[in-house]
C-alpha cells in the first residue's frame, strides 16, 4: 500500500525538524543564546559536584565565608548577624567578607580566588549574569535537588537566572528590576515615553542613571534599546545583531541626552551608588536605579517623602522593556564547608529571611509569596508593579564569554556618551568586538 | 706603614695563579646565589609567559588549550592587530615622553632653587622627599579625592574663585583623565628627580664659574654652557631609570581610572586581559611584548650610558 | 672630561662637594624665597589634605574645607579596629623586611664579588642583574600566579617575598657595588697579609665599612617593597597574606552608607607616616645611596 504523498512529507518534514532539534542546539561554543538559558545539557558542565542534601547539612558545624559586594543596604550584614544567632549553638557561624562596590571588581576578586582554587568564598553573592561563565568553569557546586524541592517558591524568571546547561547552580536571593524614580515635587505626572522624561529632564534637574563604563551601562543601554526594538545576538546565539537601526537610534538618544542637559556630563562616571547620593542630595528631578534606592532615599534628609518610583515609560515608536538583574546565591566547588554553606543558604532564602530583605531594604523579593505579605506591601508601595516588571523582565545575553560581550557593549557605549565616537561608529565596533567575543575558543 | 703595598703586590705574585684561582672560585660561589635566585624568580617565570604566550587558553572549557596557530605567534598577532594594544601603546608612550619631560625640568628647576638658596635648605631637603615616601596607592587615592567632581578641592576651589571648569569631571574624560594622571606622576617624582640634579649641582667647582663670570658670561650662558654640559651625565642616569619606570607604570592608571577614558597603559593593558578577559594567552602575549619594549629601550640607552656600568665592574681603584 | 669620568665624580662624593656656604651679604633674592614656599607646598599640600579630610566625619567629608570644621579621630579609631588593615599592616612589615634582609645578605656577596674579586665575565653578571630589575611586573605575575596555585604558595607571604627580591637584589647589588668600590683597599689588603682569607677579609672588614651603604640599601629596598602594588593584588586575596597597598585599593570601609573616605585617608595617613619618619631620619643616606647610581624610586 502506497503512503500518500502528503502524509510522506509530513512525515519527512518532522524527521527533519527532530533532526535539526537534536543536533543544532551542540556547537562547539556550548550554547550562547540571546535570552533565556540552554535547556539541555551540551555536556559542558559534566563532573561538576553536586552540593550535599539539605537532610545532610542539618547538623553542620565551622564556618562559612560569605562573600559579597559592598551592602550598601544593610542587609547582608544583618542576616548574617541574625545567621550567628541562630546557629550559634551548634557551632556553626558565618563571616561577611566584603568586596568593592564595582560589580566588575566583585567578579574578578571571585574569579581569582577560584583559578587559584582557593576555598576562601564559601558562598558567593553573584549576579545573575555570572552563572553561564561560572559553571562552565566548574567553578560552582550542583543545587539541582535543592532547587528541584522548592522549585514553586520560586518567581520562575529568577530560577532562570541560575540555570545553565539543564542544571541549577545556586539559589535566587535577589532580583531586580530598575525603575524610573522621579521628584513628587517638581514632576505631576510621570512622562509617557523616555523622549518626554528626557525633555522633562532638561528643564529641571536632570536625569541621573549608571553610563560608566561598567556592567551597569550595559544595563541601560539594553533596557532603551530592548524598548526600541533592538537585539544583541541572533536568534541561535551565534552572532551579534547589535549594528541595528533600532539600536543606534537608542544610543542616539542617550548621547543627546548628555548634549542637550537632560542628563549630567558626570552621569558617564555614575555606576549605582553615584547616582543614588546625586539623587539622594537633591540634585537630581529624575534617577534611573534598582529598587534598593527606595529605602535608602527615605532615610535621606533632602528627598525624604519626596519622591516616588513608577515603571518604566515606553520608547517612542518602540515599547516597554526591562532588564532582570539580581543576585543568586551560590556554593564554590573548592569550600571546606559545603554543609555549611548549604545551610546559610537555606536560611539567607526563607521566607522570613526575604521578607526582611524586601520590607527593610526594599530589596525585590524572589519568592512568590512574599510580595502578597503586608509588611513588604507596606514599604514597597509599588510591590504589585514590581512583581509584574520582575516577571516579565528580559535576561541580557547568556554566555559564558558574557564578560566580554558585556565589555564590548559598554565600553563602547560610554564613548559614545562621551561624545568620544557617534553612536554608529560605537555600535558598529561593538559589533565587530561581540562576535570576536562569540568565537572565543 | 710598616706593610707596603709593593710586598703585598709581590706576595700575590708570588702565590700567581693559585690566588688568582680561588678568588674567581670565591667569587663565583658568592655571586652564586644571586644569579640562582634571579634565575628562579625571574628568568623561570619570564620564560614561562614566552610559553603561555604560544598557546591558546580556552575561556570556555576549563583545561583546552593549543597551539596558537600559526607557528604559536597566534596571540602575537591578535595583539598587534588589536586596537586597544595601540592605544595602549600610544598612551604609555605619550606618558612616558611627557611625564619623564616635566619631572626633568620641574626637578632641574627645583634643584637649581635648592642650589642657590641658603635660607629654607634643610626644610626643602627634607620637604622634598616627602612625595617619593608616599605609597604611590596613596597618591593616586589622595589625587582621586582632590579631583574628584563634586566633593574635591580643585572643583570646590575653580567654583569658588569663579573660573571656569569646576564642573569638569576630571577623570571621567579622555584628555583629562591622563592629564590628572600626569600630574600625579610628576608631583611623585619631580622630588626625586631634583635631589639627583642637586647632587649634580653640587659636584661642579666654583671656579668654573669665576672664570666664566671674568670674561663676561651672562647667567643664561653660564647655566647653558657649564651647568647643563656638567649635570648631563647625572640627569642621563636619572633619566633611563625613570624612562623604564613610566614604560610599566600600572598602580597609578589601575587605581585612578582602571585604564578607561585614555588612560589604558601596556601593563594595565596586560592585565586586563589575564586576570578580567582571562585570556591567558593573549593576556601573556601582551606581557611578553611590553617586556621587549622596555629592553629594547632600555638596550637603547645603555649604548649611551654604558660606560657608567662598566665602570662598576673595575675592581676599583687600589 | 669623558662621561664615565663626569659619572665617577658624581659617584665619589663626600670628600670632594663643598656646600656652597655664601655669606649673606644681603637678603635672599626674593625669587629664590618664593621658590623655595613654592616648592614647599607643591610637595607637602596634598599630604596636608589627607590629614585633613582623615579629620573629617560625615557630612563634612562632602564639603571641600581646607580645614576640618569638626575634626574627630573617628576614622583612626575605626581603622584601628579593622583587622583587614591591621593584617595588612602586618604582612607588609613582615614582607617588607624579610625581604629586605635577604636582599641584603645575598646581595651583598654577589656586590662584594663584583666590586672586587677577580671573576670571568662581571659584565655579563652585571648586564643580567640590572636587566632583571627592567622586568615589567605583568610579565612575572601571571606565570607567578599559575606556578604559586599549582605549588600551594599562592596567598601566602613566602609566596610574595620571593617574587620581590626579583626587583630587591638587583637594587640592593648595584647599590651595595658603588659602596664596595668606595672603600679604599688598604684595609683589605692588610687583612689578607695578616693571613685572612678574602671571605674573611669580606665579612670582617668591609661589611662594617660599608655598614652606611648596607643601610642605605636596605631602607631603599625596604620602602620598594612596602610599596609594591601589582604583584600583591595578583597573588593574594586575603587579609592573611594581604599586604597594605593592596588592602587599602580594595578597602570598603567601615561604614556602610557613607564613602570610606575618611576612613581611607586616615589610612593612608597612618601607612606614610612611618615612611616619611624613616624618610627624614634617614635622609642623607638616602641621597647619597640615590646619587649612587641614580637609583629608581
Amino acid at each position: 500500500m502506497t503512503v500518500p504523498r502528503r502524509l510522506l512529507a509530513a512525515l519527512l518534514m518532522v524527521a527533519a525538524m527532530t533532526f535539526v532539534v537534536a543536533c543544532g542546539g551542540d556547537d562547539d561554543g556550548g550554547g550562547d543564546t540571546g535570552g533565556g538559558a540552554a535547556k539541555e545539557s551540551t555536556g559542558a558542565t559534566d563532573g561538576t559536584k553536586a552540593a550535599p542534601d539539605l537532610a545532610a547539612a542539618e547538623k553542620a558545624k565551622g564556618s562559612v565565608t560569605y562573600c559579597t559586594g559592598k551592602d550598601t543596604s544593610g542587609a547582608q550584614i544583618k542576616s548574617t548577624g541574625q545567621f550567628n544567632e541562630k546557629f550559634k549553638a551548634q557551632g556553626l557561624s558565618a563571616k561577611l567578607l566584603e568586596f568593592p562596590e564595582s560589580a566588575d571588581e566583585q567578579r574578578n576578586q571571585f574569579v581569582q580566588r577560584q583559578e587559584a582554587k582557593s576555598g576562601e568564598c564559601d558562598i558567593f553573592y553573584a549576579d545573575v549574569i555570572w552563572t553561564a561563565e561560572f559553571a562552565a568553569q566548574k567553578w560552582l557546586l550542583d543545587t539541582s535537588k535543592y532547587i528541584e524541592a522548592r522549585k514553586d517558591e520560586f518567581i520562575p524568571s529568577t530560577l532562570e537566572t541560575v540555570s545553565f546547561d539543564g542544571k541549577y547552580f545556586g539559589v535566587p536571593k535577589q532580583t531586580d528590576a530598575g525603575f524610573l524614580y522621579y521628584r513628587t515635587d517638581q514632576v505631576e505626572t510621570v512622562p509617557e515615553t523616555w523622549q518626554a522624561v528626557y525633555e522633562e529632564a532638561a528643564k529641571q534637574d536632570g536625569i541621573v542613571y549608571q553610563g560608566a563604563a561598567y556592567e551597569g551601562l550595559t544595563v541601560d543601554f539594553l533596557e532603551l534599546a530592548f524598548a526600541a526594538g533592538g537585539q544583541v545576538l541572533s536568534e541561535d546565539g551565534k552572532k551579534s545583531v547589535i549594528n541595528s537601526p533600532e539600536n543606534v537610534k537608542a544610543l542616539q538618544f542617550m548621547a543627546d541626552g548628555i548634549k542637550n542637559g537632560a542628563a549630567p556630563k558626570a552621569v558617564t562616571t555614575y555606576m549605582e551608588e553615584p547616582a543614588r547620593r546625586a539623587f539622594e542630595s537633591g540634585r537630581a528631578t529624575f534617577m534611573r536605579n534598582w529598587p534598593y534606592a527606595y529605602a535608602l532615599g527615605n532615610k535621606a534628609k533632602k528627598v525624604k517623602g519626596k519622591f516616588a518610583v513608577a515603571p518604566y515609560p515606553s520608547f517612542e515608536g518602540g515599547g516597554k522593556a526591562g532588564i532582570l538583574g539580581g543576585h543568586n546565591l551560590v556554593i564554590s566547588a573548592f569550600s571546606k564547608n559545603p554543609e555549611g554553606a548549604l545551610k546559610m543558604i537555606d536560611f539567607l532564602t526563607s521566607e522570613e529571611v526575604i521578607k526582611q530583605d524586601a520590607a527593610e531594604f526594599t530589596l525585590a523579593p524572589v519568592l512568590n509569596a512574599t510580595y502578597d505579605d503586608a509588611d513588604v506591601k507596606e514599604a514597597l508601595p509599588f510591590s504589585a508593579e514590581l512583581k509584574q516588571a520582575v516577571e516579565q523582565a528580559k535576561s541580557r545575553p547568556v554566555s559564558p564569554v558574557y564578560p566580554q560581550v558585556s565589555a564590548a557593549i559598554y565600553k563602547n557605549v560610554n564613548s559614545a556618551l562621551s561624545g568620544e565616537m557617534t553612536p554608529e561608529a560605537a555600535l558598529k565596533k561593538a559589533d565587530s568586538e561581540i562576535n570576536s567575543a562569540l568565537a572565543t575558543f | 706603614m710598616a706593610t707596603p703595598v709593593a710586598t703585598v703586590g709581590a706576595k700575590r705574585a708570588r702565590k700567581g695563579v693559585s690566588a688568582d684561582k680561588a678568588e674567581r672560585r670565591l667569587a663565583t660561589r658568592m655571586v652564586a646565589p644571586s644569579m640562582i635566585l634571579i634565575a628562579i624568580v625571574g628568568a623561570y617565570p619570564i620564560g614561562y609567559a614566552v610559553w603561555l604566550s604560544l598557546h591558546e587558553y580556552s575561556v570556555r572549557t576549563p583545561g583546552l588549550s593549543r597551539f596558537a596557530e600559526p607557528y604559536g605567534l597566534g596571540n602575537f598577532e591578535a595583539a598587534l592587530r588589536s586596537d586597544t594594544f595601540w592605544s595602549a601603546f600610544v598612551n604609555t608612550g605619550v606618558f612616558t615622553v611627557i611625564s619623564v619631560t616635566l619631572e626633568l625640568l620641574l626637578g632641574l628647576a627645583m634643584a637649581l632653587a635648592m642650589h642657590n638658596a641658603f635660607k629654607g635648605r634643610g626644610l626643602l631637603r627634607t620637604v622634598v622627599l616627602v612625595p617619593w615616601a608616599i605609597l604611590t596607592v596613596v597618591t593616586a587615592i589622595t589625587w582621586q579625592t582632590i579631583f574628584e567632581p563634586q566633593l574635591g578641592f580643585v572643583n570646590t576651589m575653580l567654583n569658588a574663585v569663579g573660573i571656569p571648569g569646576g564642573d569638569t569631571v576630571w577623570l571621567g574624560q579622555s584628555p583629562h583623565a591622563m592629564g590628572v594622571m600626569i600630574f600625579a606622576d610628576v608631583w611623585k617624582t619631580a622630588p626625586f628627580m631634583a635631589l639627583l640634579i642637586l647632587a649634580g649641582l653640587q659636584v661642579i667647582s666654583n671656579e668654573v664659574y669665576d672664570a666664566a663670570k671674568v670674561d663676561g658670561a651672562t647667567t643664561w650662558q653660564r647655566f647653558m654652557r657649564i651647568t647643563l654640559p656638567l649635570l648631563i651625565p647625572a640627569i642621563l642616569v636619572a633619566l633611563i631609570f625613570r624612562t623604564l619606570d613610566a614604560l610599566r607604570i600600572f598602580d597609578l592608571p589601575f587605581v585612578l581610572t582602571k585604564g578607561a577614558y585614555g588612560t589604558n597603559t601596556l601593563s594595565l593593558e596586560a592585565y586586563e586581559e589575564l586576570r578580567a578577559n582571562r585570556l591567558i594567552g593573549l593576556g601573556s602575549a601582551l606581557s611578553v611584548l611590553t617586556f621587549v619594549i622596555v629592553m629594547a629601550v632600555s638596550f637603547l640607552y645603555i649604548r649611551f650610558v654604558g660606560g657608567n656600568i662598566r665602570s662598576l665592574t673595575d675592581e676599583g681603584k687600589a | 672630561m669623558s662621561t664615565a669620568d663626569a659619572t665617577q665624580s658624581v659617584v665619589v662624593p663626600k670628600a670632594r662637594v663643598r656646600e656652597k656656604a655664601r655669606k649673606p651679604r644681603e637678603g635672599q633674592h626674593p625669587a629664590l624665597w618664593i621658590a623655595v614656599i613654592a616648592i614647599i607646598i607643591f610637595c607637602l599640600f596634598p599630604f596636608y589634605w589627607l590629614v585633613n579630610v582623615s579629620l573629617k566625619t560625615g557630612a563634612d567629608l562632602s564639603g571641600a574645607d581646607l580645614v576640618p570644621p569638626n575634626p574627630t579621630l573617628d576614622n583612626y579609631e575605626s581603622i584601628f579596629r579593622n583587622d583587614d588593615f591591621l593584617n595588612g599592616l602586618k604582612n607588609s612589615a613582615i614582607v617588607s623586611l624579610t625581604t629586605t634582609a635577604l636582599s641584603l645578605l645575598i646581595g651583598s656577596f654577589a656586590a662584594y664579588a663584583l666590586a672586587r674579586l677577580k671573576m670571568r665575565r662581571k659584565f655579563m653578571v652585571l648586564a643580567i642583574v640590572l636587566s632583571v630589575s627592567t622586568f615589567p611586573g605583568i610579565a612575572i605575575a601571571a606565570p607567578v600566579f599559575k606556578l604559586w596555585t599549582d605549588i600551594g604558595l599562592y596567598n601566602t607571604l613566602p609566596g610574595l617575598i620571593i617574587p620581590y627580591l626579583t626587583f630587591a637584589l638587583p637594587l640592593t647589588i648595584y647599590i651595595l657595588v658603588s659602596f664596595f668600590k668606595e672603600i679604599p683597599r688598604d684595609l683589605e689588603e692588610a687583612a689578607l697579609v695578616d693571613g685572612a682569607t678574602n671571605f674573611q677579609a669580606f665579612r670582617k672588614v668591609v661589611v662594617p665599612l660599608a655598614a652606611p651603604g648596607l643601610a642605605t640599601a636596605g631602607i631603599l629596598t625596604f620602602i620598594a617593597a612596602w610599596n609594591e602594588f601589582l604583584l600583591a593584588i595578583t597573588l593574594t586575596s586575603s587579609s592573611s597574606a594581604r599586604t597594605v597597598p593592596a588592602a587599602i585599593a580594595f578597602f570598603t570601609g567601615s561604614t556602610q552608607f557613607e564613602l570610606p573616605l575618611g576612613t581611607i585617608s586616615a589610612a593612608s595617613v597612618i601607612i606614610s607616616v612611618p615612611l616619611i619618619l624613616l624618610v627624614l631620619l634617614f635622609q642623607k643616606r638616602i641621597v647619597a645611596g640615590l646619587t649612587a647610581g641614580a637609583v629608581k624610586g
